[in-house]
């Protein structure tokens, strides 16, 4: 499994377009923020700005290449391979998205620093953890049926539009309009329960047996997206 | 000891593959022993690729049961730290190098061995340090081989690994192969080119439309088909004494069950006659025309 995340690691390294991209969107969130935030310091809540760019991040820099990796080392037939050693299917794809969620852990760390340098720091640290974690599980389970349903990594650029889009949507609507009106809906849409959760784990004020609820529609959309992948997900190209 | 020397290193016992309503594989049947080299030929969709890949542990049988060291092929623990397989299609990551692709595909394999000697077998060590995208067709196929005898497995499956290769590449790749024969290993090859079954393999499993149409020793394939008598003759030549098929190229084609008989008959009458018997080939059945005889059976 660490054979196999140290070999993506490197891939990652040395492919530049991919570098400069996980490097490139942190950075220009963070830019972008701070220049608001100098223009007009009161004119955006915090906790949705947290919620925003924590979505852009996992969803740019995590899904989106999730789901490119693996249709392109399926193309290549990399995955077949890895598939001819001892290595069992949870160790390979453990280890072939390892990698891309430790750098984008950090790059959510960078981000979310930086917002609580210029503006202010969360209220519950914690909180705001277990949201960042779930939500980056969820949109592994997303990525992994995507790319079942992927042909290649051209492909991909159409397959993750959906999801992505969708995602970055419901996280900007639950983060900025609240969850007062249409609770339910915007709880159970993916994203929404862990957006809602960002802005109260940022802003406080609530309970944490309260908020700690709103980790249940994130798990429970991991469950489906688990679920869809074990059905769609292929290891080899279609002939 | 003596049960595990007896237990076949693969038992393929009523195989069945089907693909919807197209049916690959069918009930097949058969075993290959501790140190065999076993050649499985066949024409163009005759389904022994299905058949290899159900045995590598890549697909599922739809119906029958398939053993490797009589553990289910899907049982990667079990069964992949003794085998290396080298694929049809390489499958290597472009942007690793032939150095990092051995060490990582051999470390996975579970056991050990210096990524350094493998290239030296292959004679890839000067392109240790260059990226996989940059090799040639035939460099690929022999980082393929190279990631395959990773620790001398006891079981290595060969899917036409010389496709590509020059020949002095391909006479290496032999010569590692026998030595992993004198190791013990078992090895199961799949290729186009027949002569290279015809030499190596001591069994030969000849597959059409999904079931074995014949297996056997090379000897026992060729031997239930005539031999061929070939030879070229000047226009002004009188008739022969065996009755010749003329053949494109201008020779006749004298097919025999008795060679040695009727080569006898031949060689009396055109030292009689005075003939020359030109561009004179005897021999026996080759396994091309086992295989050319599929088509027309």
């Amino acid at each position: 499994m660490l054979a196999i995340a140290r070999s993506e690691l490197i891939q990652i390294l040395r492919n530049r377009l991919v570098l400069v991209t996980m490097l490139l969107v942190p950075l220009a969130g963070s830019a972008f923020y701070m220049y608001l935030h100098d223009r007009a310091p009161d004119l955006l809540d915090l906790g949705a700005v947290a919620s925003v760019l924590m979505f852009l991040v996992v969803v740019m820099a995590l899904y989106t290449t999730a789901v490119t990796t693996l249709a392109s080392r399926r193309q290549n037939l990399f995955l077949k391979r890895l598939r001819s050693t001892a290595a069992d299917d949870v160790r390979i794809l453990t280890g072939l998205l390892l990698p891309v969620t430790a750098v984008t852990l950090v790059q959510v760390a960078v981000v979310l620093t930086v917002l609580s340098v210029v503006a202010a720091a969360p209220a519950q640290p914690l909180l705001l953890v277990s949201a960042v974690l779930t939500t980056v599980v969820m949109m592994l389970g997303l990525a992994l049926a995507t790319a079942g349903v992927t042909t290649s990594p051209e492909h991909a650029q159409v397959t993750t539009l959906p999801v992505m889009i969708g995602v970055l949507a419901i996280s900007g609507w639950v983060g900025f309009t609240g969850t007062e009106e249409l609770t339910l809906v915007k709880r159970l849409l993916p994203g929404g329960s862990a957006a809602e959760l960002v802005v109260n784990a940022w802003n406080g004020g609530v309970a944490v047996s309260e908020a700690l609820l709103l980790l249940a529609p994130t798990l429970a959309w991991v469950v489906v997206a688990v679920a869809l992948a074990t059905r769609v997900f292929r290891w080899e190209p279609r002939r | 000891m003596t049960s595990t020397a007896a237990t076949p290193v693969i038992d393929v016992e009523g195989l069945n593959v089907r693909y919807g309503d197209f049916h690959a594989v069918r009930d097949l049947s058969f075993q290959v022993g501790r140190g065999e080299f076993y050649a499985l030929l066949g024409t163009n969709g005759a389904g022994k690729t299905s058949t290899l890949e159900t045995i590598e542990g890549h697909r599922a049988a739809t119906s029958g049961t398939v053993r490797v060291f009589g553990h289910d092929p899907r049982d990667r623990r079990a069964v992949r730290p003794r085998t290396g397989i080298m694929l049809q299609e390489s499958g290597f990551s472009p942007d690793l190098t032939v150095r990092e692709s051995v060490r990582l595909i051999g470390s996975l394999s579970g056991r050990t061995d210096r990524a350094e000697r493998l290239l030296d077998v292959v004679g890839l060590t000067k392109k240790a340090g260059t990226r996989v995208s940059q090799l040639s067709g035939g460099e690929k196929r022999r980082l393929d081989f190279a990631t395959a005898v990773y620790g001398t497995p006891e079981l290595v499956f060969l899917d036409e690994p010389t496709t590509g290769l020059d020949i002095q590449s391909r006479d290496d790749l032999w010569d590692a192969v026998d030595r992993l024969r004198e190791d013990g290993s078992t090895i199961i090859l799949t290729t186009h080119y027949l002569e290279e079954a015809q030499q190596r393999a001591d069994r030969i499993g000849l597959m059409h439309r999904g079931v074995f149409h014949r297996e056997g020793t090379v000897s026992e394939l060729t031997r239930t088909l005539p031999a061929t008598v070939r030879f070229t003759l000047a226009a002004s030549a009188p008739e022969p004494p065996l009755p010749g098929v003329p053949q494109g190229d201008g020779s006749l084609l004298v097919e025999t069950t008795s060679l040695q008989k009727d080569l006898h008959v031949l060689l009396d009458w055109a030292r009689e006659h005075a003939v020359e018997l030109g561009d004179l080939q005897a021999g026996p059945t080759r396994l091309d025309d086992v295989f050319r005889s599929i088509g027309t059976e």
